[in-house]
C-alpha cells in the first residue's frame, strides 16, 4: 500500500471514491479506472490478495484441526454466523464473527458478512442468472413497493458486459423469463436431473429445468487468461479462495484489473464514517473514514462517490450522513431511506431418492453450477392466493457410503471398500419477498460501535406471503419429484430469520419519484446526484434470482454513466 | 525451515493432523495438549484400545493405533462437544479405567463389550453416550484420515473435470 501523505488535502483528493471492494465495488472502481478516473477504494476490513491470501486453499480435508467443524466456542459465542452453510473450518476467516461487530435486532435477523478486500465476493455462491422484464415490471403489475425505473433494455447490455469479463457458464435456453447471457460453455445436468427435467417438460409446461448459469470458467476466454484466470478445475471448494482463479471474485478480477490501470489507490481497515455534504455548493465532497488501526479520522474528497458498502452498511452510511440540509440522512426527502427492506426467502428444500434404470450411472468429477428452475407462479399473470414466486435449485447425486453398524473387521472392512449409494434428489426454493415500508434498518440513538458509529437496528420478517408460497413449494415439488418417480419425498422447513439467504435489499431505492424513492434511474441521490448506490441497497423488489450479477450490471452501467456526465460537466 | 520441521517432529501425527504433544510431560497425564478434559495416560491407553477394537489394524491396513484415531477422538470431545458430552465421556473413561470394564476383557469379549453398550437400551445411558462418541469419532477420523484419502484414494483435491452419465461399470 502507498503511504498516503494524511496532511496534504491534495493528496486525499480523488476524482472519485468507491466505498466498499465486493462484488458491486470491484465493479464499479474497475469501470472508473478504466475510463481514466483516479479512484480511492475504501475497505472497511483487511486485505485479501488473490492467492496469497487463501491460506486453506489447497488443504486436504484431514489437515483440518476438527476436519472442517467449527469448534464448540466458536460456534457458541458467534451464533448467527454459524447459521451459515459457509462457516465452516475451511473458510470461517472470511466471516465476520457476532461479537466483533454487533447490531441490534429488533426482530431477529441473521446478518452474515464478509468484511476485506473482495467482501463476500470470495465465499458468494457463484449463481448468476439474468432479471427479465418480468421480474422489473412486477411491482407495478402486482402494486406494491415503487415501479422499477428502469426496464430490462436499460441493463441489458450491462449485463453481457460483465458477463463476457466475468465469465459465465450456461446454456442459450431461449427462456423469456431468464434471458440468454453471454456464455462459456454449460456444465450439463446429469443422468437423474436430465430424467427430471424430461418429465417436467412433457407434464408441466411453462416450467423448465436447466443448467444453472454461474461465474466459472467452464472454459476460459483471451480476456480471463489476461486476468490471470484459469480453467475451473471443479474443487467447489471456493469459499477458500481459489488457486485458479476458476471462478469470479473481486480478488480474482475486478481489483488486479482496476490496479493495472494505475489509477487505483486500494485502502484496506478503512470504515467509513459518513459522507460530507457541502450545504454551499449543493453536492457530496468526500467522506469520512476511521482508520480501524489508529483510529484517526481522515477526510478523503472527489467529485463522484460510489456506495456499495453492501445493503445494510450502505444504509447506515446514508442515515449517518446528517447535513443541515439533510437532517434524516442524506438523500432521505422522502423519508423512505431504511425502509422498504427485503430479502430472498430461502424457507424449504424438498428431497427425495431416485431408483431405476438410471441407476446404471453415476456421477464422476464435481459439478460447480449444479440446475435451476426459473420461477413458474404468476409469470404471466396473477394465478395464486400469493403475490410473485420463487425459483429453484435442483440437484441430484450419488456418493460412496459404508454401512457402518458393525464393529471390528467387519466395519474396517466396509469403511475400506466402500459401496455406491443410491441417487439423491433435491432442491431448494428462492422466493420473492415483498417491500413493505415497516421493514426496516435504522440507526440506534444512543449506542455506537468502537468506530464511534452508531449501532444498526434491523427488523425484517416473514409475512402471509412468504407463509403461501413455501406451502406452495413444498406442494409443487413434491408433485413434480412424484411424477418423476422419486421415492421417500421429504420437505423440510430452513431454520433461520431473514438475513440468513445472504440476500438482503432494499433500503435505498430506485423510482421515478423523489417522493417515494431514494436513487433515480441511474442510482443517483435524488437529491445528490453525485453520490450512487449500486449494491443491493438499490432494489426496489427482489425477484428470485441470486442477485449478484444484476449488482455487477448496475455498477458497470452507473459508473459508465458518471463518468460520461463528469466529461459533460455535469457533475 | 528447520525450526518448522522440529516443531513437526515434535507433534503427534494423529489421522493425518498434528497435535501439539502435552506441556506437562507428566507420564501420568494424556499425551496430548487439551484444553477442557483431563485425561490420564491409564485412560488414554484405555481409549486407544477401545478404538483399536473398534477397528482393528490387519496385516494389509492401519487400524485406529497405527492412525492415532484415539488422539483424534479427544481433540474432537475437547473441542466441539458439549460440556455435557465431555463430562459423560471423561466420568465413563474414569469408570471403565477404574473398574476394568473393558481391558480385562480379551480380543472377542472386547468387541461383544462394545456391542452390547451400543445395542443394549438398559445399560448405563453414561456409558452409552460413550461409546457412540467414541464410535462415530473414530469412524469420521478413519474415514478423513490420509491413509483412506490418499491411499484408498477415496478423496480427490482436484477432480478437474464433471461427468453426470459415468456408467457404474467402471466403479
Amino acid at each position: 500500500m502507498p503511504q498516503l501523505n494524511t496532511d496534504s488535502i491534495k493528496d486525499r483528493t480523488f476524482d472519485a471514491i468507491v466505498i466498499g471492494s465486493g462484488i458491486s465495488g470491484g465493479w464499479s472502481a474497475k469501470e472508473l479506472t478504466e475510463r481514466g478516473l483516479k479512484t480511492l477504494l475504501l475497505e472497511r476490513g483487511r486485505d485479501v490478495r488473490h492467492i496469497k491470501d487463501y491460506p486453506t486453499t489447497n488443504m486436504l480435508p484431514y489437515e483440518f484441526e476438527h476436519r472442517g467443524e467449527v469448534p464448540l466456542a466458536i460456534r457458541e459465542k458467534n451464533p448467527i454466523v454459524s447459521k451459515c452453510y459457509a462457516f465452516r473450518e475451511d473458510a470461517m476467516h472470511f466471516f465476520v464473527k457476532d461479537t466483533e461487530h454487533p447490531y441490534i435486532e429488533d426482530k431477529p435477523f441473521d446478518w452474515i458478512r464478509g468484511y476485506q478486500v473482495g467482501g463476500k465476493s470470495l465465499m458468494w455462491a457463484r449463481q448468476t442468472q439474468r432479471w427479465s422484464d418480468l421480474d422489473f415490471e412486477g411491482p407495478a403489475r402486482d402494486g406494491f413497493a415503487v415501479d422499477w425505473p428502469i426496464r430490462y433494455k436499460d441493463i441489458a447490455p450491462w449485463y453481457s458486459h460483465v458477463e463476457k469479463f466475468a465469465g459465465i457458464s450456461g446454456n442459450k435456453d431461449g427462456l423469456k423469463e431468464l434471458p440468454d447471457g453471454e456464455f462459456l460453455p454449460p456444465y450439463p445436468l446429469n443422468a437423474v436431473e436430465d430424467h427430471f427435467k424430461k418429465v417436467v417438460s412433457e407434464k408441466y409446461p411453462g416450467r423448465y429445468v436447466i443448467s444453472a448459469r454461474a461465474a466459472h470458467l467452464s472454459q476460459p476466454q483471451p480476456v480471463h487468461l489476461e486476468q490471470g484466470r484459469g480453467q475451473c478445475q471443479n474443487r467447489i471448494l471456493c469459499q477458500r479462495g481459489c488457486p485458479f482463479g476458476g471462478y469470479f471474485s473481486s480478488n480474482s478480477s475486478t481489483i488486479p484489473w482496476a490496479q493495472k490501470t494505475g489509477n487505483l489507490t486500494l485502502r484496506p481497515f478503512s470504515v467509513v464514517h459518513s459522507i460530507i455534504y457541502d450545504e454551499q455548493k449543493g453536492r457530496a465532497t468526500g467522506v469520512k473514514v476511521i482508520d480501524t488501526n489508529t483510529k484517526e479520522e481522515i477526510e478523503y474528497f472527489a467529485r463522484v462517490i460510489f456506495v456499495n458498502a453492501s445493503t445494510v452498511n450502505t444504509n447506515l452510511i446514508l442515515l449517518n450522513s446528517i447535513s443541515h440540509r439533510f437532517p434524516e440522512g442524506l438523500g432521505n426527502d422522502s423519508g423512505v431511506l431504511g425502509r422498504y427492506v427485503a430479502f430472498h426467502h430461502y424457507g424449504g428444500d424438498v428431497g427425495g431418492r431416485y431408483e431405476g434404470p438410471l441407476d446404471r450411472f453415476r456421477t464422476d468429477g464435481r459439478n460447480p453450477a449444479r440446475g435451476y428452475i426459473p420461477r413458474f407462479r404468476n409469470v404471466y399473470k396473477q394465478e395464486t392466493s400469493f403475490l410473485r414466486g420463487y425459483a429453484a435449485g435442483l440437484s441430484a447425486g450419488r456418493d460412496f457410503y459404508s454401512d457402518t453398524n458393525a464393529i471390528g473387521e467387519a466395519l474396517k472392512d466396509n469403511l475400506v471398500n466402500r459401496k455406491l449409494g443410491p441417487w439423491y434428489v433435491g432442491s431448494h426454493m428462492m422466493g420473492e419477498t415483498i417491500p413493505k415500508k415497516e421493514s426496516y434498518i435504522k440507526l440506534d440513538t444512543d449506542k455506537k460501535d468502537e468506530w464511534g458509529v452508531p449501532l444498526l437496528r434491523v427488523s425484517v420478517d416473514f409475512d402471509d406471503n412468504d407463509a403461501k408460497m413455501l406451502e406452495d413449494y413444498f406442494e409443487q415439488f413434491s408433485e413434480m419429484f412424484a411424477a418423476a418417480g422419486f421415492k421417500d419425498i421429504r420437505t423440510r422447513k430452513r431454520p433461520g430469520a431473514p438475513g440468513i439467504d445472504i440476500h438482503e435489499m432494499g433500503g435505498v431505492r430506485m423510482g421515478h419519484d423523489p417522493r417515494t424513492s431514494v436513487l433515480n434511474k441511474w442510482h443517483q441521490l435524488h437529491a445528490c446526484k453525485n453520490v450512487f448506490v449500486t449494491d443491493g441497497a438499490c432494489m426496489t423488489s427482489t425477484s428470485t434470482q441470486n442477485p449478484s450479477l444484476t449488482y455487477m450490471a448496475f455498477s458497470a452501467r452507473a459508473a459508465n454513466f458518471a463518468v460520461d456526465e463528469l466529461k459533460k460537466g455535469n457533475l | 525451515m528447520k525450526r518448522r520441521a522440529a516443531i513437526k517432529n515434535m507433534m503427534i501425527f494423529a489421522g493425518g493432523i498434528y497435535l501439539l504433544p502435552s506441556c506437562s510431560g507428566d507420564p501420568g497425564k494424556a499425551s496430548v495438549e487439551l484444553a477442557h478434559i483431563t485425561i490420564s495416560a491409564q485412560q488414554e491407553a484405555l481409549l486407544a484400545a477401545i478404538a483399536e477394537t473398534l477397528i482393528p489394524g490387519t496385516k494389509d491396513a492401519p487400524g485406529a493405533k497405527d492412525l492415532n484415531l484415539h488422539l483424534f477422538t479427544l481433540k474432537m470431545v475437547d473441542d466441539c462437544h458439549s460440556a455435557d458430552d465431555q463430562q459423560k465421556f471423561v466420568s465413563s473413561l474414569r469408570v471403565m479405567d477404574k473398574e476394568g470394564l473393558f481391558t480385562r476383557l480379551d480380543g472377542a469379549k472386547r468387541e461383544k463389550f462394545i456391542t452390547d453398550l451400543l445395542e443394549d437400551t438398559n445399560a448405563p445411558e453414561e456409558l452409552r453416550e460413550f461409546m457412540k462418541i467414541t464410535k462415530q469419532r473414530v469412524i469420521q477420523g478413519f474415514k478423513n484420515s490420509k491413509y483412506a484419502m490418499t491411499d484408498l484414494k477415496q478423496y480427490e483435491l482436484v477432480p478437474g473435470r464433471y461427468n453426470g452419465y459415468y456408467p457404474v461399470e467402471n466403479v
